[in-house]
Order: C-alpha cells, then sequence, then structure tokens
C-alpha cells in the first residue's frame, strides 16, 4: 500500500478553485497538474491524492463551482417575489460574454465527445440546471401564474435556447447582444407560459 | 494531379482525422499519411492548428453548401434546411464535431473569431434570405434567423453529445416547432 500524501492541510474546496481558474485561463490540455498545485498552494501528489486525471478534474470543479452558483441563486430566488422575476433573474444569471464558466462549458462539450464519462458528468450537470427552471415553472403553476404547460419540456427548451446563444455571445458574434438575447429568452416564457394571450414580437 | 486537387485531399483527410482526434490531439503526420502527401507539403498548406481548424471547417461547409439548396414550397425548404443543420449520422454529425472543436478553440484563440463569424454571418443569411424569400408576412427574418440558429446550437450539441433528453428527432421537431411558431405557422399541419 503507497504511503498516504501529507494532504491534511489542503482543503479538496481550494484545489477545485485553483483548477476552475486554471483551466478556464488555459484549457484543459495547457492546464498542468503542477500548475493547479501551484495555484491552490500545494504539490502535485496533492492534487493528485483527490483527482486520478484533468478530465476529472474539470468536471468536478465545473460541479464544485455549480454547487456555489446554486447556493447563491436560492438566496437571491428567495429575494424576489413572484415566479416571473425568478425566471427573469435565472436568464440574467447565465454565463455572459467573457465569463470564465462558458468557456469551462465549452471544454466540457469537446471532452465529452470523445470520453463518456464526461458525456455523463455533462449530463448531470444540465439535468440539475434544467430541474432548477422546471422547479420556478412549477412554482409559477402552482401561484396560477404561468400556464399547465410541461415545466421539463418548457426547461429543456429554455436550456437550449441560452446554451445557443451563449455560444454567440462567447465568440463575440457582434450581432447577438446580452440584451438582444435577453429578450429572446424572456420572449419564450412569455410565449409558452404567459397568461396574457398574444406574446410579444420578439 | 493539380496542385487543387492535392490541397482538396489534404484537407478531406484533415476533416476527418480532426473529426476523429480532435484539433488539439491530431497529429500533421497522420494527415499526411491519410492523403499520401508528404509532411512538408501539409506544414505547407497549414502554418499552424488554428489555420488547419479553420480551412477544414470551411472546406467541409462548401462541400455541404453544394448539395443543400432544394425546391420545395418555403415552408418545407426552411424544415429542410433546419434539417441539414442538425448532426445527423454521416458527414453532418462529423462537421458538428468540428464545429464544436472551433466554438472552443475560437474563444480561446481570437484570430480564428472571423472563422466562426463568417460561418455563422453565412448560416444568418441563409435563413433570413428563406424567410423573406418566403413571403411569411411582416415578421422579423432577421431576428427569427438568430432565435433558430440558437436553438439548432443548443438542441444540436446535445443531440451530438447523445443526451437521452434530446434524441435527433426530437431536436428537429422542437426547432421546427419554434420556427414554424416565429413565422405564425401551424408546425403540426407542416409535419411530415
Amino acid at each position: 500500500m503507497s504511503p498516504r500524501p501529507t494532504t491534511g492541510h489542503v482543503r479538496r474546496p481550494a484545489i477545485l478553485k485553483a483548477a476552475a481558474e486554471v483551466i478556464a485561463e488555459r484549457g484543459v490540455i495547457g492546464t498542468r497538474i503542477a500548475d493547479v498545485a501551484e495555484r491552490a498552494d500545494t504539490s502535485a501528489p496533492g492534487v493528485l491524492y483527490w483527482f486520478a486525471t484533468k478530465d476529472e478534474l474539470l468536471t468536478e470543479a465545473l460541479a464544485f463551482a455549480d454547487d456555489h452558483f446554486y447556493a447563491e441563486l436560492r438566496d437571491e430566488l428567495a429575494r424576489l417575489d413572484g415566479a416571473r422575476a425568478r425566471l427573469s433573474r435565472i436568464v440574467d444569471l447565465w454565463p455572459a460574454e467573457g465569463d470564465g464558466e462558458a468557456v469551462l462549458w465549452m471544454e466540457l462539450w469537446v471532452r465529452a465527445l470523445r470520453d463518456p464519462q464526461v458525456a455523463a458528468a455533462r449530463e448531470r450537470l444540465d439535468g440539475r440546471w434544467r430541474e432548477a427552471i422546471a422547479g420556478v415553472v412549477r412554482e409559477g403553476q402552482a401561484s396560477g401564474e404561468f400556464l399547465p404547460v410541461d415545466p421539463d419540456d418548457f426547461a429543456l427548451m429554455l436550456g437550449a435556447l441560452m446554451d445557443g446563444f451563449a455560444i454567440q455571445l462567447a465568440l463575440h458574434d457582434p450581432a447577438v447582444t446580452p440584451e438582444r438575447v435577453r429578450e429572446h429568452c424572456m420572449a419564450l416564457v412569455e410565449e409558452r407560459l404567459g397568461m396574457e394571450g398574444v406574446p410579444d414580437a420578439i | 494531379m493539380s496542385a487543387q486537387r492535392t490541397r482538396e485531399r489534404i484537407l478531406d483527410a484533415a476533416v476527418e482525422r480532426i473529426a476523429s482526434d480532435g484539433i488539439d490531439a491530431v497529429r500533421i503526420a497522420r494527415i499526411a499519411m491519410d492523403a499520401r502527401v508528404s509532411t512538408a507539403l501539409v506544414h505547407y498548406h497549414f502554418a499552424t492548428r488554428e489555420a488547419l481548424l479553420a480551412e477544414a471547417l470551411e472546406h467541409s461547409f462548401e462541400t455541404a453548401g453544394a448539395v443543400s439548396e432544394q425546391p420545395g414550397d418555403p415552408a418545407t425548404r426552411l424544415r429542410s434546411m433546419v434539417e441539414q443543420c442538425l448532426p445527423l449520422p454521416g458527414e453532418q454529425e462529423r462537421d458538428w464535431v468540428l464545429w464544436v472543436e472551433l466554438w472552443l478553440r475560437a474563444v480561446r484563440h481570437p484570430e480564428l473569431r472571423p472563422t466562426a463569424a463568417k460561418l455563422y454571418a453565412r448560416m444568418h443569411d441563409w435563413f433570413r434570405e428563406a424567410i423573406e424569400e418566403g413571403d411569411f408576412g411582416p415578421v422579423d427574418a432577421g431576428a427569427i434567423a438568430d432565435h433558430t440558429l440558437a436553438l439548432i446550437d443548443g438542441f444540436g450539441v446535445r443531440a451530438l453529445l447523445g443526451d437521452p433528453a434530446m434524441p435527433l428527432e426530437r431536436a428537429r421537431e422542437e426547432v421546427w416547432h419554434a420556427l414554424a411558431g416565429d413565422l405564425g405557422l401551424h408546425s403540426g399541419a407542416l409535419s411530415s
């Protein structure tokens, strides 16, 4: 049995935070375990004790960033009144132009193309995001704010639309601005969930 | 053999190799072997990985463009365009892999962004013109094209990755349903 590295002083979260930063800056391919170790103020064996591969670091770092995101989201949404306002806030919070997290998602997609384990991790993260959207839709339906459409179908639609636009924002497509993206997303909310007859034209 | 045909053979090989290995892992020597030319000749045509990816994508899009137009009524034509943009098995799936590689690479390497912008602009104009020519009444063709492309990417990437929540057939129906709604059509009546 190999000796356990002296990692007692290192917190796993510190490594994950460092990994998210370094991978967002340099990409999975350009990231060395030693870079993450340096950022987290530990040694390479200290990182490898927790994470065997760079792909594992990527998926765990995203899950870790996600935990933070959802904790904040829960607090933010709790302060808002009404499901429509909450859904609007979810649209605002989605990674926008220049956001490090949008790059991490693209890294995840590229790695998922050729690695079933990464693909499975991506599905879990995506499912969690869709569940957050569907949860707000259910609240709105219970309170009578939204039409009784299938919440999971709607979450799939809004999630796909936001991702599609996030790509164009990340590529700095001059034709697509965060304001336009917001308008498109909220038009979908009104069109599919709105109780007030004719939806606004996009 | 003409220089043009040699170049095309290198590009064909590059497209296949990038799709199977990924742009980061692809080896120039392997592309040369597949294309039955010297490594030096491949290096002569592509100075960097970014140039290789950009050229391979443009090449693959040009080839796709040649067979893309189909006659028919405007709604059928648009439905067929959506179909041609999704990761169907075969060439379209292969092009999609390159497309996803391009997103990441272009975010990291700004010199690739003009290639991405050009391909997006081409797709945008293709949809916008088809909508305008379709005479669907007072619709904002540009906004509908943006909306449709975002949905194609958002649904397409999930279908490409084999997400059980988004099989290809469902991606096709969701995108068409949304587009038909934007155009003021009843999508059910136009399903084939």
